[in-house]
This record gives structure tokens, C-alpha cells and sequence, in this order.
């Protein structure tokens, strides 16, 4: 299918920075286009792996991020009835929209010559994507038995969504949200897997892993994982800590809770947390969100844990919780936008407090990962899989059935821990996807009809005037004119 | 509106040899079957040509003007004149004029350069939605290749078929014939070497094709006096 469009010119991204209202108002105008083309700065592309933008000021890289927000929030809560692409600036894509803009002012029509540019868009026809399924891994890491039953040992969990949801699906990287949470993830299993593959290091707590997907989607697929697990399983896990985009903050952390702060397990939780928040020099903060089991929106991770009596937390930098499809790691989301060093001290926090509670260490300074040591938490590792992350677009409805990505992320996982499970189930059906999310975009220079016409004159003359001089010069001026005029009639003469 | 394009430019390449056959006497003589062997042979040409080049060509990484190379290709363009020469001399015509023979030859040879060159290009890319200048300029091309290529053809029946020339104008005529036969290599030469532009190289080709084709026209009414 092929979709050819006017181009939209002069109003768009390069004067969004200021106006994300103007567009508002633009699309809610429903002007009939062919088409609407966002222009994004590079630095937006994950593809492009250098310090694009690195020369903007930092004022105007946020203001560019809250503007963008507010802009893909708009489109993926507005029905509109032609299509959106999302491209990068480059050079030669900058020379047109200069020559357009040029053309545009002085309100001239498009010549061979002047600007006239079809944008040709090829793409498949999108197709609604057939029973979108979501995947959850998880790892389970058995703590040492006392007795015989491992499931006797009681439980934590620590758990992530992976997936993102945008206005884009392919460019929907999601670094922050949720990327920064898995390779959290990962880095605490793989310390934990050091810590527990010595019976003598072993703690007596088994330590569930969980990967889960559905995210954006009220925490669908946690739901389904919980679902899945049995009563024992259930009753046994003491808490679940789930962490929820730690990749860009600088003084505070928040942990929220749907229990009442009162609960015993709630105030172990903070105690642990913050007692190593304040040794590591910054501050955690306890958030209370009652959760309305009739109302079917999820805000955190830990709500679905708590609909089913387990005690969870959420670990964010968030302070307040989202909207149903905002900050779920979209198009402003790239790797530019991520701190590694707020992911490792996240790692720090998460891996010490889980060790004070699982070892019993409650109230003594004792550093169990510290730098420069064996457990040290290990950068080159953060920075890899974050590298990673911020370059797999991760909509789940669009990963297919045994997508690499899925499976590198279980592998590593089998590496870590000693039960690695993965289970696929379908995603309720509350939205429908299409596919199609990549396409070309070609712009070709054309002349326009009148300037074909006015050549076939030009050659037409030509040629007729090529003729008749070839016949004056080689057969006598009266042959041409005799070719105009008929011979005189016989008729006389036999009359 | 491409295809319209395509038409456009197609009329250009190929509109003034038609217009040439239909205008001046070659029409009324039927001298169609001339033109048409002139074609063969320009193809039999072609085809040693390509042979030769293949053979004998290195191929060179770079768009540089390499002297030994292009002096090859102008040694293999005397192939060309070779096959004008068999066409004009070697075959035998019905029973027409010196006058028309050159010019039919000249157009069957220059129509079959036409076609072999330039109709696969305008169909593959004249079509397309991206307009350039490139097929309008290759038109103008044909047009001075089509002016060259008679100019050609009376200068080698100057040479090979006449057999009464006045002795001081034999020089001119081989020095011409030379150059006319030459002319693919120095347009190569002034788009590599110099680095011309397409539309300044068709330009001088098409001043070249005119200047020579008044000289060959004065040369050839200059012989044809003494046998009148």
C-alpha cells in the first residue's frame, strides 16, 4: 500500500518545542491530510549511538522532553483518521523542508524546478495483530534447606515488566521505563547467585525473579503470572519489592505501598530500605496508595500483588502514579535521558537491604556489596544491558513467538538462578493491535504536469520545424507548401 | 505523469530520424532497406566492439581520466569507422545516388546508436516518479549524435567512394573524417578529465555536431563540382 501525501509544511517540530497546544488545536481542527510527519531531533534515535545533541543546553533537552510528552500523549488519545510517521532529522531531509518552507511563503505552485515534492510512504496494510500474547520469565533461586521442602522456605520476590507502549511501537526503547528496572533486575540476581552458589553464603530465604510483561496494560501480565502460581507458593513469599524505573534520579527514592504503613512487614520493608538509603547518602520516602479493588485501572506493579493479600512494594523514582499509557517508555525515553550511576546505586539499595533482611543483619553496618570487592555491583555489566534495552523496541503484542530478544533476556536469567519458567499467555483484550510499525519513506522531486505539457509543445515545434527546414533545404520551398495544398483537380482536364 | 515524460523524451531521441526519412528525398527513393542493413552492421559494430573492450580494457576503480586507457577506447573506436566503411562500401544498395546512400547509411547508423544507448535508460528511469534533466539532455544528445553520424557517412563516401577529389582538399577530409570519428573520446575526455557537467557536454556536442556537419556539407558540394 502505498500512501502519497502533500507535505504538511512550515508549522511542525521545529517549532513544537514551543506550541505542543498549536498541534493540539491543529489536529483537533481535522484538516483532511494524507498524512502527518513528525520530524525528531537525533538525539531521539536509538540507532544513533553518539553524544548526538550533546551540544544543547540541558534547559532546553527538558523542556524538548515535556513538550514531546505532552505531543505523544495527545496522538495516542486523539482518533485520527490518517496516518503518523515519526522520522529523524538529517541533512537531506532538512534541505527539503527548507525548500518547501521557502516555496510555502512565497505561495508559488510547484515547478520542475522549484520545490515540488511527492512523499511517498510504502507500507504494508496494517493488519490487526492476531491474539497479542504477553511472556513472563521468571527464575527461581532455592535458599538453603533446612528441613526437606524448599517451599517450607519462605519467599522474596523481586519482579519488573519489561514491555513499553508508545505512540511509536518501533521506537518505543523505553530506557527508563522499564529498562533502567530489568537491568536492575538482572544485577541483583546475578550478585545473588554469586552470594547463593556457596551452601555457606546461602541464605534461608528462596528468591523468586520475575520478569513480567504487560505492563502498560494495568500489569496484565503479573496478573496472570500470580494467577499461576499455587497456594503455597502464594503464602509463602514473605514480600515482593517490584522496581519500577530507577534510571534518572538524583536524591530521593520512593517506595510505595497499598498496605496500611502500620503493617508489620511494610515497616520491615522501610527500616531495611532506609536504614541503607541513609548509608549510601540519599533519602527514601514511603508512599501510601489505597487500591479500589472495583476499579479495573492498576497504577503500580505491587497493586496486583496486594488484590491477591501478598505484601509488595514498588521501588521509583516516581513520586505520583501514571495515567493509563503515560511514561510507559515511549518516544522520549532513550538512553540519553538514563543515569547508569542511579541504576547501580538503585542496585546498591535493593542488594544490601534484601541482604540485612535475608542474613539478619538488621541494625549493623555491614556492607555485603561493597565496591572493590567480589560483589561489587559490576558497571560494565549495567551499562551493557542497558545498551541493550535502549536499542530493543519492546510493544509485547509485536514480539513474535520465540522473539530473541525474550529468549536472551531467559537465558540470562537461567544463568543466574537454578529454575528458569517461562509462560506465554494472551493479552485481555482491552486494545487492539496493528501491525506495520515500519515503513519507508520516499520523497521524490517532481515536475508538475504543466511543465510536461509545455515540453511536448516546445519538442512538437521542434520537430515540425526541423521538418520543414529539411524539406526547404533539400527538396525547394514550393514542396513544402504543395504538402498543404491538394494537387488541382483532374476532373477539369477529362471533362 | 511520468510516462508522459517518458513520451516526451522518447519523441526527442527518436522524433528527428523519422522526421529526417520523411523530409528530405530519402522517402520518395525508398531507401528504408539501406538504413535498416546501415543498423545491422552498426550492431555487428557493437558487438566486436564490446568484445574488443572486454578483452583488452582493465577495468579502473576510480571515475580519473586515464590517457592509455582512453587511448585503447579511441583505438577500438576506429572499429566503428571500420563498420561505416562496410556498410557504405562492402554492401550492395539498389540502385540510389551517392547523395542519398550516405545519408540513409548515416541515418540507419545513428538511429541504431540511438536505440542500443539510450532506449533502455529512458524506459527504466524516464518512467519513474523523481524528475532530472538527464533524459531530456541525453535527447539533445541523440539529436547531435544523429547530425554527427551523417556528417560521418559523407565524409567515408568522400573518401571511399568518390574517386575524383581535388588533391588539396583530401587532407581536410581525413583531418575531418578524424575527428568527427574521435568525438566519443574527447566528450569522455572533457566529462572525466576536465570534469564538464552533462548539460556543458551536451552543449559543445551539439555545437561540434553542426560545425562539423557545415564543413562536411561544404566539402562535399566542393567535389561534387568537378564531376558536374
Amino acid at each position: 500500500m502505498k500512501n502519497a501525501f502533500q507535505f504538511l509544511t512550515t508549522k511542525f517540530v521545529k517549532f513544537v518545542i514551543f506550541c505542543a497546544n498549536f498541534v493540539a488545536e491543529y489536529i483537533a481542527e481535522s484538516k483532511p491530510l494524507g498524512g502527518l510527519l513528525f520530524l525528531l531531533p537525533q538525539i531521539f534515535n536509538f540507532e544513533n549511538n553518539g553524544e548526538a545533541g550533546s551540544n544543547r543546553l540541558d534547559g532546553t533537552k527538558e523542556l524538548l522532553k515535556n513538550v514531546l510528552a505532552e505531543l505523544e500523549q495527545i496522538l495516542i488519545h486523539t482518533n485520527l483518521p490518517y496516518p503518523v510517521y515519526f522520522a529523524f532529522e538529517d541533512d537531506n531531509i532538512n534541505a527539503v523542508l527548507a525548500d518547501i518552507k521557502k516555496s510555502d511563503i512565497t505561495g508559488q505552485p510547484a515547478t520542475a524546478t522549484t520545490g515540488g515534492y511527492k512523499f511517498v510512504v510504502s507500507a504494508p496494510e496494517p493488519k490487526s495483530v492476531v491474539s497479542p500474547s504477553i511472556t513472563n520469565i521468571q527464575g527461581w533461586l532455592a535458599g538453603l534447606k533446612g528441613g526437606d521442602d524448599a517451599h517450607q522456605l519462605p519467599t522474596i520476590a523481586i519482579v519488573a515488566s519489561y514491555d513499553t507502549f508508545g505512540a511509536a511501537p518501533a521506537l518505543s526503547v523505553g530506557s527508563d521505563s522499564n529498562g533502567s528496572g530489568v537491568v536492575a533486575l538482572l544485577e541483583v540476581a546475578r550478585l545473588f547467585s554469586l552470594l547463593y552458589s556457596n551452601p555457606k553464603t546461602r541464605g534461608q530465604y528462596n528468591l523468586l525473579f520475575g520478569l513480567t510483561s504487560g505492563g502498560p496494560y494495568n500489569y496484565n501480565g503479573t496478573r496472570k503470572w500470580l494467577r499461576s502460581f499455587d497456594q503455597r507458593l502464594r503464602e509463602s513469599i514473605d514480600y515482593a519489592i517490584c522496581i519500577d524505573s530507577i534510571g534518572s534520579w538524583e536524591n530521593e527514592l520512593w517506595i510505595h505501598v497499598s498496605k496500611p504503613p502500620e503493617n508489620a512487614y511494610i515497616k520491615q520493608i522501610m527500616e531495611d530500605f532506609s536504614s541503607v538509603a541513609e548509608e549510601l547518602g540519599f533519602n527514601v520516602n514511603l508512599k501510601h496508595k489505597k487500591i479500589n479493588i472495583s476499579n479495573p485501572r492498576v497504577a503500580w506493579e505491587h497493586e496486583q500483588f496486594s488484590r491477591l493479600r501478598v505484601t509488595a512494594a514498588t521501588l521509583s523514582e516516581l513520586s505520583a502514579a501514571r495515567e493509563l499509557l503515560e511514561k510507559t517508555g515511549g518516544l522520549i525515553d532513550s538512553r540519553h535521558f538514563v543515569d547508569e550511576k542511579a541504576i547501580i546505586r538503585s542496585v546498591k539499595l535493593v542488594a544490601e537491604s534484601l541482604a540485612r533482611h535475608i542474613y539478619g543483619h538488621q541494625g549493623k553496618n555491614i556492607q555485603i556489596f561493597a565496591d572493590n570487592s567480589n560483589l561489587a555491583v559490576n558497571p560494565y555489566y549495567v551499562r551493557a544491558w542497558l545498551d541493550v534495552l535502549s536499542q530493543t523496541p519492546r510493544v509485547a503484542p509485536f514480539f513474535s513467538k520465540d522473539d530473541p530478544f525474550v529468549m536472551a533476556l531467559k537465558k540470562e536469567l537461567e544463568d543466574h538462578t537454578d529454575e528458569v519458567y517461562v509462560q506465554r499467555e494472551a493479552l485481555d483484550g482491552m486494545f487492539t493491535f496493528y501491525d506495520s510499525t515500519r515503513a519507508k519513506l520516499n520523497i521524490y522531486q517532481v515536475a508538475s504536469v504543466t511543465f510536461d505539457l509545455l515540453l511536448l509543445l516546445v519538442l512538437g515545434s521542434y520537430l515540425i520545424v526541423l521538418f520543414s527546414f529539411l524539406v526547404i533545404t533539400t527538396r525547394g520551398l514550393d514542396d513544402l507548401i504543395s504538402l498543404f495544398r491538394r494537387p488541382p483537380s483532374r476532373k477539369v482536364k477529362t471533362a | 505523469m511520468t510516462v508522459f515524460h517518458f513520451f516526451n523524451c522518447a519523441i526527442l531521441t527518436f522524433g528527428p530520424h523519422a522526421v529526417y526519412y520523411s523530409a528530405t528525398p530519402l522517402s520518395e527513393y525508398d531507401t528504408l532497406g539501406t538504413s535498416i542493413k546501415a543498423a545491422v552492421v552498426y550492431l555487428a559494430t557493437a558487438l566486436v566492439k564490446l568484445i574488443c573492450l572486454a578483452t583488452f580494457l582493465k577495468v579502473s576503480e576510480s571515475d580519473s581520466f586515464d590517457p592509455y586507457q582512453e587511448l585503447l577506447k579511441a583505438l577500438i573506436g576506429f572499429i566503428d569507422v571500420a563498420g561505416l566503411y562496410f556498410a557504405l562500401a562492402q554492401l550492395t544498395h539498389r540502385n540510389i545516388s551517392q547523395n542519398h546512400k550516405f545519408q540513409a547509411v548515416g541515418l540507419g547508423w545513428a538511429f541504431a546508436d540511438s536505440v542500443l544507448h539510450r532506449l533502455a535508460p529512458l524506459w527504466v528511469g524516464a518512467r519513474g516518479l523523481e524528475f532530472t534533466w538527464d533524459y531530456i539532455l541525453q535527447g539533445l544528445e541523440a539529436n547531435a549524435n544523429l547530425v554527427l553520424s551523417i556528417s560521418l557517412a559523407a565524409l567515408g563516401s568522400l573518401m571511399w567512394l568518390r574517386k575524383n577529389k581535388p588533391k588539396t582538399l583530401i587532407p581536410i577530409i581525413y583531418l575531418c573524417a578524424g575527428i568527427v570519428a574521435t568525438m566519443p573520446s574527447i566528450t569522455s575526455y572533457l566529462r572525466r578529465g576536465l570534469g564538464w557537467h552533462f548539460p556543458k557536454v551536451v552543449g559543445f556536442e551539439l555545437f561540434t555536431s553542426l560545425v562539423m556537419a557545415f564543413i562536411s556539407w561544404q566539402l562535399f558540394s566542393a567535389c561534387q563540382r568537378p564531376s558536374m
